[in-house]
């Protein structure tokens, strides 16, 4: 998973008192992020896994394993609900 | 109503923030057709210019606003329509449209697809076209708009049918909801006529009587439809069932609790030329975004903030009534007919009183019509030692 982390661009978005609120405008759902899947949001856009995993185990200090681990399973949840992505290599 | 706890909360923090999360935005009062409801001027005088509106929609985001109604007059009229959708977009908006449907090709119905707008309202009238044509005095308007609704169909939008009842289509409703589970659509019935924004209450004759509304109020096909869990759908469609008012701004919710509804809360509407109102339903002017920003207006106009301080427990009338659960009182509506943000209105009076009756109180009298009763009842009486009874159902 070395693409881009991308953000579906069918959805609309708003920070709303601290958590990220989306609306899919095609079956009009409602997804409310908690914090760490908020802050998630606003700062993987147009990122590598890679990358986030260097920046969160430098900033926290954490292990790179963990740091990693924790991130997968975030985008996967993300990924699960079709809210973000990781865009194929060269297509980024 | 079927309340999502996902909507529930984030309207409670947006209403205790003062967030202006739903914003309905009329570009333009121009139209292309004259429906003879209709409470705009339709002259230009003086609409915002692409780059105004962009400005605003920049404010807009930055304070907050997430879901975002373009309306009208007709929407299809301005000529950067698709240039203010497509900024709009970029600010990552929900949007919603209202328009009559009558300049939708299939390449507008692809485009505004490809701009991922959410929802079109389209008002129809009548599915007989002689009644439609004639409520929007064009000739071949309900052809032409249910042929943009297939244009929309076919690129997979959500469509909703918005049906304002008057005197002229009051049996419509029948054939209009057939209509809407023919197309697969969702609908509206709205049975609020308004006075004009000038204050022109000629209009008003246009309504039917709550007696002619009654077979309407009681037709149980009319229920609350069924609604997904978290969907904004359950919102916005299942207050009151099938019938509620087109032309609310905010999101409709149980959760607003204490407070009237959303406007000056977490909604607000924008004319084309720049004025903020609570609502579209509520003149109250609270300021100008051609001399303002709208955070300026929005969290320290006075008038704004007095809008928002009207609890409805605190209503010197409307709180001691005793058929208030089955009152639907706008506050908007209660300033332009009854004169008083804070007051009863006729129209509502009746409407609760109808409710009330369907839903099997005994003689209801709102606080209203009791009030004018004793009033009358002690007048007529010289020197009264105990006062008069209310005779329910006497008057």
């Amino acid at each position: 998973m070395s693409g881009e982390i991308t953000r579906n661009p069918k959805l609309a978005w708003r920070e709303v008192d601290g958590a990220m609120v989306i609306i899919s405008p095609e079956d009009s759902q409602v997804h409310e992020l908690n914090e760490t899947a908020s802050l998630f949001w606003k700062h993987a856009e147009g990122k590598t896994l890679d990358e986030l995993v260097e920046r969160i185990s430098a900033e926290y200090e954490v292990a790179r394993e963990t740091a990693r681990a924790d991130l997968e399973e975030l985008l996967a949840a993300l990924g699960e609900k079709q809210l973000m992505f990781v865009a194929p290599e060269g297509k980024g | 109503m079927p309340n999502t706890p996902v909507m529930d909360g984030l309207i409670r923090r947006t209403v205790q923030r003062h967030l202006p999360w739903s914003v309905h935005v009329d570009l333009t009062y121009r139209c292309n057709e004259r429906c003879i409801h209709c409470y705009l001027d339709h002259e230009d005088h003086g609409e915002m210019k692409t780059q105004e509106i962009k400005n605003v929609l920049e404010q807009l985001a930055q304070t907050g606003t997430l879901f975002l109604t373009f309306s009208g007059g007709e929407i299809f009229l301005r000529a950067d329509l698709f240039e203010l959708l497509e900024f709009a977009r970029s600010l990552h908006f929900d949007i919603s449209l209202k328009t009559n449907a009558l300049l939708i090709d299939s390449e507008r119905a692809r485009k505004l697809r490809d701009l991922r707008v959410r929802k079109i309202q389209i008002s129809i009238y009548s599915a007989e076209p002689e009644v439609h044509d004639a409520i929007t005095k064009v000739r071949g308007s309900l052809e032409r708009t249910l042929a943009a609704i297939r244009f929309l169909q076919a690129e997979g939008l959500q469509v909703k049918i918005a049906c304002p009842l008057m005197k002229q289509n009051l049996t419509a409703y029948r054939n209009v909801q057939a209509l809407a589970a023919e197309l697969g659509v969702p609908y509206v019935l709205d049975m609020t006529i308004t006075p004009k924004m000038d204050g022109d209450m000629s209009l008003l004759q246009l309504r039917s009587s709550t007696t002619e509304l009654l077979p309407i109020l009681q037709d149980a096909s009319l229920n609350p439809r069924a609604c997904s869990p978290n969907s904004l759908e359950a919102e916005t469609i299942s207050t009151g069932g099938a019938t509620g008012s087109a032309t609310s701004s905010g999101i409709e919710s149980q959760a607003y609790e204490d407070i009237p509804c959303s406007a000056g809360h977490n909604s607000c509407y924008i004319s084309p030329y720049g004025d903020v109102f609570p609502c579209v339903q509520m003149p109250v002017a609270t300021g100008n975004l051609r001399k303002q920003t709208f955070e300026d207006i929005w969290f320290r106009s006075e008038e704004m903030n007095r809008v928002r301080a009207v609890r409805e427990s605190q209503l010197p009338l409307c709180s001691k009534c005793s058929i208030r659960q089955y009152c639907e009182r706008c506050p908007g509506l209660a300033q332009m007919e009854g004169g008083d943000l804070l007051g009863a209105y006729e129209r509502a009076c009746e409407l609760a009183e109808l409710n009330a009756r369907i839903a099997g109180v005994a003689n209801p009298v709102s606080a209203m019509h009791a009030e004018k009763s004793n009033s009358k009842n002690t007048c007529s009486i010289p020197v009264p030692t105990v006062v008069p009874e209310v005779r329910m159902g006497s008057n």
